[in-house]
């Protein structure tokens, strides 16, 4: 594991908060994470692009109700630390997409079990109110600490396949990986423009 | 209610989905924001403190943003709660204050996730684009990627934080006090605001960026190729994919799945 992976993996699992636990500011929605992890590894247009194009890709799912949609970070992290190795973006985005897809079925696992202990712990909190400082620490140290524990292992595993398997892929595969990668803004903008139909009124 | 009080609730305000569950949602971050509240209500009876909070410990959910109205508004009912003077007159106002609780969190998510998740943030995501494109940024240029400045990179980014977070910490201040200061009679400061013309105004902004954005891009990047067979495929592969992602809409298909489907068809058609 590279410093850069590690370091990257701390600075996304802090901005993960931010997408539901904490301050929802939208500081960690791809198009503002990608330019800060862009720059963290010195190629900002790499994180302007991989930033686009998640959003681009993610725009059509909200968080409503229930949903927890794929981790927008997770996808935006993961191709940048794969690039900071020297792998190609569209690789990388496809993992990352991957990535983001299973991180949501890890943060639903958390959720359910948070309800468990929050059972038992609401009975602390009638008798001591400032208990829920300290739960609320502890909500956010889990989620901090999962997002960490998954981004350091997703890019570690991701970064040792693809290099395992690179001197076996064709010229081919690269240009099948690029051609979608190439589709995904117009998908995206062909979602996106239709979000604006007048049909409130 | 004091400038100090509804900063801390504002404060509070944005840690009230720190413990979301499938169960409850946010009680946990409604109890959380609260807590100032009730106990300043409740000092000379701090013993009912702990009674109080189980009921704020019931589930709710709503809007991480239009939740602000939601404090006002149950700060407002537990005054009167609070102000019971017997059993029978307590029983009433708890009632009171579940239903509007329930009522008013609902409709409060209703007009939130259209606003912030619906208008605003695709809004901001298009003026982003708008202003990269108009910065020279070529985004859709995948085999080489272009050198850009720092200020190029945030600049885009930085407009789409400011205007989504000016409106979002808006109606995080405002919505306490409008909660507070109103009454059932106007939904608890929510008719104060025309939301549906905010909505549909938003999205004719939205419509204009999105013309200004094809455009653009139309002039600034296909004024200047050569018309030749690689264009032709690609532009073939574009309209492809953008009549696909119209349908796949129309059936409800996440994006993501047309990417990854793509992804494979592509591997398998140029292997085989």
């Amino acid at each position: 594991m590279t410093t850069t992976m590690i370091l990257l993996s701390l600075f996304a699992s802090v901005l993960e908060l931010d997408v539901t636990y904490a301050f929802q500011t939208l500081i960690s929605r791809p198009i503002i994470a990608g330019p800060l992890f862009g720059l963290c590894i010195g190629d900002v247009m790499a994180g302007v692009q991989i930033g686009i194009f998640v959003e681009l890709l993610f725009i059509d799912i909200s968080p409503l109700g229930g949903i927890i949609p794929p981790s927008g970070v997770v996808a935006t992290a993961l191709p940048i630390i794969l690039y900071s190795l020297g792998i190609d973006l569209y690789f990388g985005f496809f993992l990352g997409v991957l990535a983001g897809i299973v991180y949501s079925l890890f943060d639903t696992l958390l959720r359910k079990t948070r309800f468990k202990w929050i059972v038992f712990l609401e009975a602390k909190i009638g008798k001591k109110p400032t208990d829920l400082w300290r739960i609320i620490g502890l909500s956010l140290l889990l989620s901090f600490l999962m997002t960490f524990i998954f981004l350091s292992a997703a890019s570690w595993l991701g970064a040792q396949t693809v290099f395992l398997l690179l001197p076996y892929l064709k010229p081919k595969v690269h240009f099948a990986f690029q051609l979608a990668y190439m589709a995904v803004p117009w998908i995206g903008l062909a979602t996106l423009i239709p979000t604006f139909r007048l049909k409130t009124r | 209610m004091s400038f100090w009080l509804r900063f801390n609730m504002f404060f509070r305000s944005f840690f009230l989905q720190a413990g979301w569950n499938f169960v409850k949602y946010q009680n946990l971050g409604f109890a959380f924001v609260m807590v100032p509240f009730l106990r300043k209500l409740y000092q000379y009876d701090p013993e009912m403190l702990p009674t109080v909070l189980v009921r704020y410990l019931e589930t709710f959910n709503t809007h991480p943003v239009m939740a602000s109205f939601c404090f006002g508004a149950m700060a407002k009912k537990e005054e009167t709660v609070a102000k019971a003077h017997s059993i029978t007159e307590y029983k009433e106002q708890v009632a009171e204050w579940n239903g509007a609780r329930r009522g008013l969190s609902i409709t409060a998510a209703s007009i939130g996730d259209r606003l912030f998740w619906g208008t605003i943030k695709p809004l901001t995501l298009l003026l982003a684009l708008f202003i990269w494109m108009l910065l020279g940024v070529n985004f859709f240029e995948t085999s080489s990627l272009q050198s850009i400045s720092y200020f190029t990179a945030f600049s885009a980014a930085i407009m789409a934080f400011l205007l989504y977070n000016a409106i979002a910490l808006f109606v995080r201040w405002e919505g306490i006090k409008i909660g507070y200061d109103s009454d059932e009679s106007s939904c608890f400061g929510l008719t104060r605001f025309d939301w549906n013309r905010t909505i549909y105004k938003a999205k004719r902004l939205g419509i204009f960026f999105s013309v200004g954005l094809i455009l653009f891009g139309v002039y600034h990047y296909f004024g200047r190729i050569h018309v030749g067979l690689d264009f032709l495929a690609r532009a073939l592969l574009v309209l492809f994919f953008i009549i696909i992602s119209f349908v796949t809409r129309r059936l409800r298909i996440p994006n993501i799945y047309l990417y990854l489907s793509a992804v494979v068809i592509f591997t398998a058609v140029c292997l085989f």
